[in-house]
C-alpha cells in the first residue's frame, strides 16, 4: 500500500556551506567537513557570528549561471537556479518537458539582501527601482523557474524554516492527486542582515560552532543555499526510463498550536507531524533507520524535539544527527537541503554526523558521532519545524529497496 | 488511496477591505474612493481579541483573526481541519519598522517582535494557536496569485480525502512606504487604487450545513500561451455555461488586455469585475473570490460588478479568471449550491 502512494525522487541538486553540487556536499558529509566558518559574504557589523555561507559571491553565482551582470537578481534567486539545474540534469529532465511541470519553492526572506542593501534608493531616489520587484517570496521563485524555462505552474510556500519540506509535501500531493507528473520541489534562501539581526534580537545565535543536542548548546549558526528534487508519478519515470534516486514514502504537517517562535514543552506539533509522516508512509517507528534532525542547536528545539522522538520511538530512538552543525540553519531552504542530505546517506549507506557534540543533554537523545560507513539505511525519517510551530516531516526511503 | 469526491462547499467568506468590513452593505452601497493609496476600514476588534492581545498584533494580524474567528462563527466550525493562508507582503509594517531601524540606526537594539510579526505564515500559526488547532497549517506567498494558491492547496487536501473542512484566508496590509514600492515595482499601476484587503472563507466537503456555493475546481498556470489559456478554460467548464466571469479588470489597460480573450472564448457572457470597488493589492483575488460567492448566495450579480453595469440573475455559477502582471493565471469555478446539474 505504502509503494503504491509513495512519490518517486528521480532527481536532486543542491548548493550550501559544505559544497556547490551534490558530489562535493557528499564528500564533505563523509569527511565530516563543517561549513561553518567566520562572516566572509554578508555585510554586516555583526562579524562575531560564525555561519555557514555558500562559498560564492553573487558576482561569481552570476557567472556560473550565465546571467548579464547589472540584471536585478538576488543572491536567493541565484543559490535556487544553480540547485535547480543540477535537479533537472540529473532527473534527465530536458527544457522542452517543463510545460508539464510544476514548481515549488520556499523562501521567506525572499529578496531582502538585495531590499536591505537598496532600502534608502527605494525610498529617497528611483536608482535601484528594479531591484524594489525582487522584493517579495514569489518574485525569488519566478526568477528560479524562468532560469530553467517555462514551468506548467509556479507558487512559493513562506512558513520560515519549513518551507521547502512543505513545498516538497504539495509536490508530492499534486502527484498524488493526478495534478501533474512531474513536479520540481525544495527552497532556496541566502543569509541576511534581517534575519541575522531578526535572530539576535531573539538571543538564539550561538557565538561559536553550533552544537546540537548538547548539554552545553548556546544556539544555532545561520547558513545559507538552496536545493530541490524532481518528484515524480512511477508511470512517468517508467515512460521516461529515469531510476529513482530515492522514495517520498510519506510526509506529514502539523501545527504546534504553543508560541509564535518557541516550541511546546513536550513537542505536541513534531510528535504529530512525524506520526502523521509514519503512518502516510505505512511504517512503524521501527521500520526508521535514521532520522535528520530539525536540531537547531538551540536550547528549546532541541529539548522539545528529543521530546517529540522520544514519544515516538520510546528507548529505542534510531540514530539521529542534526547536519545544521555542518550546513549551519539554512531556514527556508533547510527542508530540502537535509532531504537531499537523506537522499545521499541513503544511496551511500552512512549516517551523518552530529557535528561538535560532546555532552549528553538531560532528557535529550545522544545524536550519532561515528559515520557508519557500509551501513545499510532503508527508510529515513527528515525533520523540519518553522516558526509559529509549522512542524513538518518526509519518510524518505531506498529506491532499490521497493520492488 | 483515499479520495473524495463530495462537494466542496464554501460555508463562509468575510473581509475587512476599504469597503464596509465583515459586510456586504457594498453590493448595493458602495464606497467610492479617488485617492491612489486607501487603507481598509477596520471593524471594532473588541468582539475577536482582548485589548491586550490586540496591542501585540499588527494591523494585519487583527484582520487575520477577526475574518478568521467570523468566518468559523459563521460556517458553525471551530476546529477547522487545515488552515492555509496567502500574504504577498506579509506584515509590512513590522517588516518596514525593523527593516528601517535597522537600515538608519545600524544594527543594535532591533525588536524581537517586529522580526516576529515579519514572518509570512504568522498570520496562519497565530489563527493555529488561537483556535488550538494542530492540523494542517501553510502558507503561500506569491504575489497576487497568493489566495489562489492557498485554495489550491485546500483544493487538493480535500480530493486526497486528507481533510474534511479547510479555513483559507488571504490577507495584506499596506504602508505609505510600501504603497510606494507597489507602484514603483509596477504591481499597481496607473488607474489602480493601491489598498488593502483580508478575506478568510470556510470550506467543508460532504456537509449539510447552509453553504453560499460550491468549489468545483482550481487551476494554478505559469506564462500559458493562448491556447493552454483556452484549453484550461474549456477543462474548468467542463460543457457547463457560467452567467459570468469575475475578472481582476482594473481601469488599467495593459491590465485589462489580458481578460480580452474572454470574449472570444465566451461570447455573451456578462463580465464582471471588482477592482474598481476594492482596490489592487496582493490579496485582492481573494476579494474576487468572497464575491463571487456572495452572487451565488443571494441568486443575484449586482450592478456594480458588471463591466456593463447591469444586474443580472445569478443561477448557473461563476467563473473567475485571475491574470496576475501578465504571467501567472488562476481559474476557479463555483456553482450554486442548488440547481446542479
Amino acid at each position: 500500500m505504502a509503494q503504491e502512494r509513495s512519490v518517486l525522487i528521480t532527481g536532486c541538486g543542491i548548493i550550501s556551506a559544505i559544497g556547490l553540487d551534490c558530489s562535493q556536499v557528499l564528500e564533505s558529509l563523509l569527511a565530516n567537513r563543517t561549513g561553518i566558518a567566520p562572516l566572509k559574504y554578508l555585510r554586516t557589523e555583526h562579524t562575531e557570528f560564525p555561519v555557514g555561507e555558500v562559498k560564492l559571491t553573487d558576482e561569481e553565482m552570476e557567472r556560473i549561471m550565465g546571467i548579464e551582470p547589472g540584471t536585478p537578481v538576488t543572491r536567493t534567486a541565484l543559490m535556487g537556479m544553480i540547485a535547480l539545474k543540477e535537479a533537472l540534469a540529473d532527473a534527465k529532465l530536458d527544457k522542452n518537458v517543463l510545460r508539464q511541470v510544476g514548481f515549488v519553492s520556499g523562501t521567506t526572506v525572499g529578496g531582502m539582501d538585495k531590499s536591505e542593501r537598496y532600502y534608502l534608493d527605494f525610498i529617497e531616489n528611483d536608482t535601484r527601482n528594479e531591484y524594489i520587484g525582487t522584493h517579495d517570496c514569489g518574485s525569488c521563485s519566478e526568477m528560479i523557474a524562468d532560469s530553467a524555462g517555462r514551468f506548467k505552474s509556479v507558487t512559493t510556500i513562506s512558513t520560515a524554516c519549513s518551507s521547502a519540506a512543505n513545498a516538497i509535501e504539495l509536490g508530492a500531493d499534486m502527484i498524488r492527486a493526478g495534478e501533474a507528473d512531474i513536479v520540481v520541489a525544495g527552497g532556496s534562501e541566502c543569509i541576511t542582515k534581517f534575519h541575522l539581526n531578526g535572530f539576535n534580537s531573539l538571543m538564539i545565535l550561538d557565538h561559536n560552532q553550533c552544537r546540537p543536542f548538547d548539554a552545553e548548546r548556546a544556539g544555532l549558526n545561520l547558513g545559507e543555499g538552496a536545493a530541490f528534487v524532481v518528484l515524480e508519478s512511477r508511470e512517468s519515470a517508467l515512460r521516461r526510463c529515469v531510476a529513482p534516486v530515492a522514495l517520498l514514502s510519506g510526509y506529514g504537517n502539523a501545527c504546534d498550536a504553543f508560541h509564535q517562535t518557541a516550541s511546546s514543552p513536550d513537542g505536541e506539533g513534531a510528535y504529530l507531524a512525524m506520526s502523521k509522516a509514519l503512518a502516510d508512509a505505512g511504517l512503524q517507528p521501527s521500520d526508521i533507520d535514521y532520522i535528520n534532525a530539525h536540531g537547531t542547536g538551540t536550547p528549546n528545539n532541541d529539548l522539545s524535539e528529543s521530546q517529540a522522538m522520544k514519544r515516538i520511538f520510546g528507548s529505542i530512538v534510531p540514530p539521529v544527527s542534526s547536519t545544521k552543525s555542518l550546513t549551519g540553519h539554512t531556514t527556508s531552504a533547510s527542508g530540502a537541503i537535509e532531504t537531499v542530505i537523506c537522499i545521499l546517506a541513503l544511496k551511500n549507506g552512512f549516517v551523518p554526523v552530529n557535528y561538535g557534540w560532546e555532552h549528553p543533554m538531560e532528557d535529550g537523545i545522544v545524536p550519532n558521532m561515528d559515520l557508519h560507513p557500509n551501513g545499510a539505511l532503508k527508510n529515513v525519517l527528515c525533520n523540519s519545524f518553522g516558526f509559529g510551530g509549522n512542524d513538518s516531516s518526509l519518510v524518505l526511503t531506498l529506491a532499490d529497496s521497493v520492488k | 488511496m483515499s479520495s473524495s469526491s463530495e462537494s466542496i462547499k464554501i460555508l463562509s467568506a468575510k473581509q475587512i477591505s476599504i469597503q464596509k468590513p465583515l459586510s456586504e452593505e457594498w453590493m448595493d452601497a458602495p464606497e467610492r474612493y479617488t485617492d491612489d493609496f486607501v487603507r481598509a476600514v477596520d471593524p471594532d476588534f473588541k468582539q475577536f481579541i482582548s485589548a491586550g492581545d490586540a496591542r501585540r498584533m499588527g494591523r494585519l494580524l487583527k484582520r487575520a483573526l477577526a475574518t478568521s474567528l467570523s468566518a468559523l462563527q459563521e460556517g458553525g466550525v471551530m476546529n477547522p481541519d487545515a488552515i492555509i493562508t496567502g500574504t504577498g507582503f506579509g506584515s509590512v509594517e513590522n517588516t518596514e519598522l525593523f527593516l528601517d531601524a535597522m537600515v538608519r540606526e545600524g544594527e543594535h537594539m532591533l525588536k524581537p517582535t517586529q522580526f516576529m510579526q515579519s514572518t509570512h505564515n504568522t498570520a496562519s500559526s497565530l489563527i493555529g494557536i488561537h483556535t488550538h488547532c494542530h492540523g494542517y497549517n501553510s502558507t503561500y506567498s506569491q504575489k497576487g496569485l497568493s489566495f489562489d494558491s492557498a485554495l489550491y492547496d485546500a483544493w487538493l487536501q480535500f480530493r486526497l480525502g486528507k481533510i474534511g473542512t479547510a479555513l483559507v484566508g488571504s490577507h495584506d496590509e499596506m504602508s505609505p512606504v510600501f504603497a510606494g514600492f507597489m507602484r514603483k515595482a509596477g504591481h499597481v499601476r496607473e488607474g489602480e487604487i493601491c489598498s488593502e484587503a483580508a478575506v478568510s472563507v470556510l470550506l467543508a466537503s460532504g456537509a449539510d450545513a447552509p453553504a453560499l456555493c460550491t468549489l468545483e475546481g482550481v487551476k494554478l498556470l505559469n506564462r500559458p500561451d493562448e491556447t493552454e489559456l483556452k484549453a484550461a478554460i474549456a477543462d474548468m467548464l467542463g460543457g457547463s455555461m457560467p452567467d459570468a466571469v469575475m475578472t481582476g479588470m482594473s481601469g488599467n489597460a495593459d491590465n485589462d488586455s489580458r481578460y480580452s480573450i474572454l470574449g472570444d472564448i465566451l461570447p455573451g457572457v456578462a463580465l464582471l469585475r471588482y477592482k474598481h470597488l476594492f482596490g489592487v493589492n496582493f490579496s485582492s483575488s481573494a476579494i474576487g473570490f468572497y464575491a463571487a460567492a456572495y452572487c451565488l448566495a443571494k441568486g443575484v450579480i449586482p450592478a456594480v460588478l458588471a463591466v456593463d453595469g447591469k444586474a443580472r440573475e445569478c443561477s448557473k455559477g461563476i467563473l473567475l479568471v485571475n491574470a496576475v502582471e501578465g504571467r501567472h493565471y488562476s481559474i476557479i469555478y463555483l456553482k450554486p449550491v442548488c440547481g446542479k446539474v
